[in-house]
């Protein structure tokens, strides 16, 4: 087993045996899904086959939030320290991180899918190829935790977690079209990929992309490569400050 | 034969000199004590010594190795326990153990994790999470880990600091059992913990290296009573 691997396994274990993590992560956008189809409320957003993908990426909001979580813990804790000692490299560890939160966004698309195809959702090779595209839309998620573990502390995360939480539910077009409020908040909207997140999910899952701008594309890969990479730079400047 | 060796090894965090040009020889099997007060720079040195950091200036040589060029040849052999228990808080110790195991790459773990809960006696809380543990077992736990790789060179950085005297004498007990076995560098705020297990003692102050030598070497050399007055007599030199 590749050292890689055996950290991924360790980090999976500390978020599973994790209450809080499990209620966030899963029961809590599973409860909001179920909720809002026990209303018949007159808009878009709120049908089965928009609301699930939402959720999805309500539901990567708090996986940032627990991976910048872990981040930090092990980073002001001496746990990085003995690592840092032993003969992994920056690249186990990075990797580690993001493959240990994988079969948590599994879990959470299975979950949430089986949920709606419950409720009504029409069962199709769409859902499955949404959960792939998902699980790719995910790695920005836990970078960004990684990126936000590695600048703050374990109380910092919490702050920075619920940001991500808010931009999430506000920016992403989850709960109101954009242009119902128009203006900046509109170009903030554009400008944040959050929306483009939800424009591809969406899009994958109704297998039409009639929604999805070119720009949503471009947005969504400068942040996914931005974030990566600072979030690889961070963790290495931060293993190495913080044992000064 | 010589297991560390050190020439002019020196860290500067922007202007201030953390360390300043220590050269230290550490023979195999030796258990050296690093002792200074606070802001000495022993935790610095440490921290150089097993690649956590990198020397400003200066040379470390390891096993025959040269730690500018064989850093993770290096690590392979070396391990640590760090000055706050470094364990994994939601694994269970059993856990904790092939975790660190897979982290080292052992080939025969089953064997050596069961070595190590006989030598450290932790059957009773194999299968209890880390962070439910009391401070003596998960300092007790954290040398266990540290052990998994049956390390050339083992830092103990301030091993009980913050234990009671009982859990203290216990860690005692086991780090004298490895003397000789494995070259041991200790340190510590305990001039009674140096003085009992260590074969040689070095004293820092202010980043540099001020003296070294067995304890009775030590107090011989400043005509004190005891270690403690050798201690504070050579810490305080030159202030």
């Amino acid at each position: 087993m590749t050292r890689m691997i055996n950290f991924a396994k360790r980090n999976f274990k500390e978020l599973i045996r994790d209450p809080l993590s499990l209620v966030f992560e899963i029961a809590l956008p599973l409860f909001l899904l179920f909720l809002f189809q026990q209303f018949d409320i007159p808009a878009d957003n709120y049908k089965l086959e928009n609301f699930t993908p939402s959720i999805i990426l309500f539901g990567f909001s708090f996986i940032t939030l627990f991976a910048a979580t872990l981040v930090a813990k092990d980073r002001t804790s001496s746990f990085l320290i003995r690592l840092g000692a032993s003969p992994m490299k920056s690249s186990d560890y990075i990797l580690g991180y993001i493959l240990s939160l994988l079969p948590m966004v599994l879990i959470q698309n299975v979950l949430f899918f089986l949920v709606a195809v419950i409720m009504g959702l029409e069962f199709s090779i769409s859902i499955i190829l949404t959960i792939l595209v998902s699980m790719v839309i995910s790695i920005f998620f836990i970078s960004l935790g990684i990126l936000i573990g590695s600048l703050v502390s374990e109380k910092g995360t919490g702050g920075l977690g619920s940001i991500v939480v808010q931009l999430v539910c506000f920016t992403s077009g989850m709960y109101f079209p954009k242009d119902s409020i128009g203006g900046v908040f509109e170009i903030i909207c554009e400008i944040l990929p959050f929306e483009a997140c939800l424009n591809i999910t969406q899009g994958t899952l109704h297998n039409d992309f009639s929604n999805l701008t070119p720009a949503d594309i471009v947005v969504f890969l400068i942040y996914f490569i931005a974030i990566l990479l600072l979030s690889i730079i961070f963790f290495k400047k931060r293993m190495i400050s913080d044992n000064k | 034969m010589v297991a560390i060796v050190t020439r002019k090894l020196t860290k500067k965090f922007k202007d201030k000199v953390a360390v300043n040009e220590i050269d230290l020889k550490i023979k195999q099997g030796e258990l050296f004590a690093l002792l200074g007060v606070n802001g000495a720079g022993k935790t610095t040195t440490i921290k150089m010594l097993s690649g956590l950091i990198l020397p400003t200036s200066g040379d470390i040589v390891i096993d025959n190795m040269n730690m500018k060029k064989d850093i993770f040849k290096i690590k392979e052999i070396l391990n640590i326990s760090p000055q706050e228990t470094a364990i994994a808080p939601n694994l269970t110790v059993k856990e904790n153990l092939e975790f660190m195991a897979g982290v080292y790459r052992i080939k025969d773990k089953g064997n050596k994790i069961n070595e190590l809960i006989k030598q450290f006696k932790l059957d009773e809380i194999l299968t209890k999470r880390a962070k439910t543990l009391s401070g003596g077992w998960q300092r007790k736990v954290s040398i266990a880990i540290s052990l998994i790789n049956d390390p050339k060179i083992l830092f103990l950085d301030e091993p009980t600091l913050g234990l009671d005297v009982i859990a203290r004498k216990e860690l005692w007990k086991i780090i004298e059992g490895l003397k000789g076995k494995i070259t041991i560098i200790l340190t510590t705020h305990y001039m009674e913990e140096a003085e009992s297990l260590s074969d040689r003692i070095g004293i820092m102050a202010n980043g540099n290296l001020v003296d070294i030598g067995t304890s009775k070497e030590l107090i011989r050399k400043t005509k004190t009573k005891n270690f403690e007055d050798a201690f504070v007599s050579i810490a305080t030199r030159g202030e």
